[in-house]
């Protein structure tokens, strides 16, 4: 069953519905930067659109905006690298690095380059020596990870991308009886 | 004192002269009325607190500070516990979900420093009444006696001035009390008073598999003990507990209270005891009288301050909060080592995609141990390791193959994809202390204005080497039960050793009862006090312990 279907179920608990139906009711929304100035928000959006291309979705699943808010709320996960400075910090520093990347590989602007070129900026980001003054003192593999792993866990909070890969693991009501190899309950087809 | 103040505080009422006109009289009490609406009013001060002195103050409600809370309390004394963050309600507020559930962790920010940098927030941290248990896999096995005496046998690391015996009394009555389902008799260790109270949790798929493997290579497995339950189970102070759902949500927060944290065990029992809990309060001060015992306890909650005397103070904050605590407050430092001997356990996974439908989040995910490694006889490293199945959450998953594979774009989706395939095992491994790691305050502030506390880990070459046999170990177990494309993924859990205990305060922070050597009425009981590692998962020692100290305590102050 889709997230869609489990949702409507009685298998889902409503302290599990609000938070996924909360999810999908943001996605879509208009969204206006409050954190990042608006040219560092917007290549935010480039970056992760390479990081998670989404060509089969008339609507993608909206990844900066989780980054940006955090960021201006000031929430922390509980730890960061001692080797980068404070999240906001990492962040701008970061994503002005990328623009330099992409300005020293092919002379223009991240935005403004074909996808593949994109793609070769984020590769030269995740080697060993990206271009770029910003590299010399930020940590750029630790950087690349954060954002990454960021984003990543973004993506695949949405109940769009569970769907995606088949998880339904929070449609747990009233338990899960059938867990053990190639078993599944009807609700898991 | 000047003679006007005395006036002045003696004036109680001052009499007012009473208006004989009724219109007048009227006219006043509209203008009084309008005036209060119109102006706000000042706010009274708060009423001075009785001047209360309690027995004890147990600061944190995790695994440490719980048990020896219901202790205290049952022997009769006055108890109050702080804890930091708030009390929830499972079953309402618990979702399914792991970003919902971020508010489980320890989120204010720490440094991670040195060449393996700790992760901590979901990794290694936890706030709220019942601590890190609130998320803890709930993997309860026993250390096995040696692992108490790494130094005896290796000459590295350092000794416990406890032995297995001291504590295999108190690890009966906490699996008893909490309800541990495991196999009876357990394969591994030395034969025991009483079996586990419950038959072991179902097998997951990923259990299944690790058997499959370890077969073929001659590794013997066990289900594995689990503090969650695999049948309905009476408790005092709480009653009827109902039996694990196979959630497989343990490290998200368990929504039945089938899980064993101390918030559905030790807490109700303290509770029913008159224990005093006090959520959603974060010390800031730690008092001491001239004596140099600790006086009071000054903390904040729901933006008020409050000042709390006491006759004696439990620290149980874990291994991050207990040593920032007393560097902060530059208490019991004589010995040098707060803050030091910081070692975290190798917890290397190896991951695995098979053809079978594996659904990695089902059941309890800890399943499986084997502990034919906790002393191999190929070793090239003192100590050793458990090997333990593992389920996992979609959301921690693609974190972790973000950080660890670093793929991204279509082949991270692709690889994403296979989640219904994926099973894992891992390893908790021994780490021995070292020079180069420990834990500091820094000179940035975190959101409380507090200075943040950093960590400073690099993995050395015994945790190298361990690491390297281990991951051909999983490998091999992993392409026996019919894995493609294995990976493998660094990772440390548990921050331990902070505040160690010892024999002597020349080389350790608490004795063998948790007694500050240098300051008479300060207590410690969580995993900063572990001397070594030890090579399982230390939620079980840590209560055992807790239970202990409390012991002691009344014993020696009867």
């Amino acid at each position: 069953m889709t997230s869609q279907e489990l949702l409507a179920s009685a298998h889902v608990s409503a302290a599990t519905r609000a938070a996924l139906e909360q999810r999908l009711a943001d996605t879509g929304a208009a969204y206006e930067p409050q954190l990042l100035a608006p040219e560092t928000y917007r290549l935010l959006e480039a970056v992760a659109a390479r990081l998670f291309p989404q060509p089969e979705r008339p609507m993608p699943i909206p990844l900066a905006p989780a980054i940006d808010q955090r960021l201006a709320e000031g929430r922390a996960d509980g730890w960061r690298y001692d080797a980068l400075p404070p999240d906001r910090e990492a962040y701008r520093l970061g994503l002005g690095g990328i623009q330099e990347i992409a300005h020293s590989l092919f002379q223009a602007d991240f935005e403004a380059l074909a996808p593949n070129q994109q793609d070769a900026v984020i590769e030269a980001l995740a080697g060993p020596t990206p271009p770029g003054k910003t590299w010399e003192t930020l940590n750029a593999g630790r950087f690349f990870e954060e954002l990454l792993a960021e984003l990543t866990e973004t993506y695949y909070a949405h109940p769009w991308a569970q769907d995606e890969i088949g998880y339904t693991g929070y449609a747990d009501l009233p338990a899960w009886t059938k867990i053990g190899l190639n078993e599944k309950e009807p609700r898991e087809a | 004192m000047p003679d006007e103040e005395i006036a002045e505080e003696g004036i109680i009422s001052p009499t007012k002269p009473t208006v004989q006109d009724p219109l007048l009289r009227e006219l006043l009490a509209e203008d009084e009325t309008r005036a209060a609406a119109e102006t706000p009013q000042e706010k009274p001060l708060p009423l001075p607190k009785p001047s209360e002195i309690v027995d004890c103050i147990v600061i944190g409600l995790g695994a440490g500070g719980a048990p020896l809370l219901s202790r205290l309390a049952q022997a009769g004394l006055k108890v109050v516990a702080l804890e930091a963050g708030p009390w929830h309600n499972p079953e309402k507020d618990f979702a399914t979900d792991e970003k919902a559930q971020d508010f489980l962790f320890w989120n204010d920010e720490r440094l991670a420093a040195g060449a393996d940098p700790l992760a901590m927030g979901k990794n290694n941290s936890g706030t709220g009444v019942g601590g890190s248990t609130l998320h803890y896999t709930a993997y309860t096995p026993r250390p096995l006696p040696d692992d108490l005496h790494i130094k005896r046998d290796f000459g590295q690391g350092e000794d416990w001035p406890l032995t297995y015996d001291d504590l295999a009394p108190y690890y009966e009555e906490v699996e008893q009390f909490i309800g541990v389902s495991g196999p009876s008799p357990y394969p591994w260790g030395p034969s025991r008073a009483k079996g586990y109270p419950l038959a072991a949790l179902p097998l997951n798929s990923a259990a299944q598999l690790m058997v499959r493997g370890a077969e073929k290579l001659g590794i013997k497995t066990s289900p594995a003990p689990n503090a969650a339950l695999s049948a309905r189970y009476y408790q005092e102070g709480v009653g009827w507990r109902e039996a694990c759902t196979n959630r497989g949500f343990c490290q998200a927060g368990c929504s039945n209270g089938a899980k064993s944290s101390m918030d559905v065990t030790f807490i109700p029992l303290a509770v029913k005891y008159g224990a005093d809990i006090r959520p959603n309060s974060y010390v800031t001060e730690i008092e001491r009288n001239a004596k140099g015992e600790v006086a009071a306890v000054v903390y904040t909650q729901n933006g008020e301050t409050h000042r709390l005397a006491c006759k004696n103070l439990f620290l149980c904050a874990g291994s991050v909060e207990t040593p920032r605590l007393l560097l902060l407050n530059e208490l019991a430092l004589t010995s040098g080592q707060v803050g030091r001997n910081l070692m975290a356990h190798p917890g290397l996974q190896v991951w695995g995609t098979f053809p079978e439908e594996v659904r990695p989040t089902k059941g309890i995910p800890g399943s499986l141990i084997s502990q034919d490694t906790h002393r191999p006889k190929n070793a090239d490293f003192a100590g050793g390791y458990l090997l333990q199945s593992i389920g996992v959450m979609p959301v921690t998953f693609s974190g972790q193959v973000a950080r660890g594979r670093k793929l991204w774009g279509q082949p991270l989706r692709d690889y994403m994809r296979q989640f219904n395939h994926i099973a894992g095992i891992n390893i908790l491994g021994d780490c021995l202390p070292h020079a180069d790691n420990y834990l500091e305050l820094s000179d940035e502030k975190d959101g409380r204005q507090v200075a943040k506390p950093r960590l400073h880990f690099t993995a050395q070459e015994n945790e190298q080497r361990m690491n390297v046999h281990a991951e051909k170990i999983m490998r091999d177990i992993w392409a026996a039960a019919g894995a493609t494309d294995i990976w493998a993924f660094q990772r440390y859990a548990h921050v331990i050793g902070t505040a160690r205990m010892g024999l002597s305060g020349d080389d350790a922070v608490v004795d063998r009862n948790g007694r500050a050597f240098d300051v008479p009425n300060l207590y410690i009981c969580d995993n900063s006090v572990f001397p070594s590692a030890l090579s399982v998962n230390p939620a079980l020692t840590i209560m055992a312990l807790s239970l202990r100290t409390a012991d002691k305590f009344l014993e020696n102050n009867k």
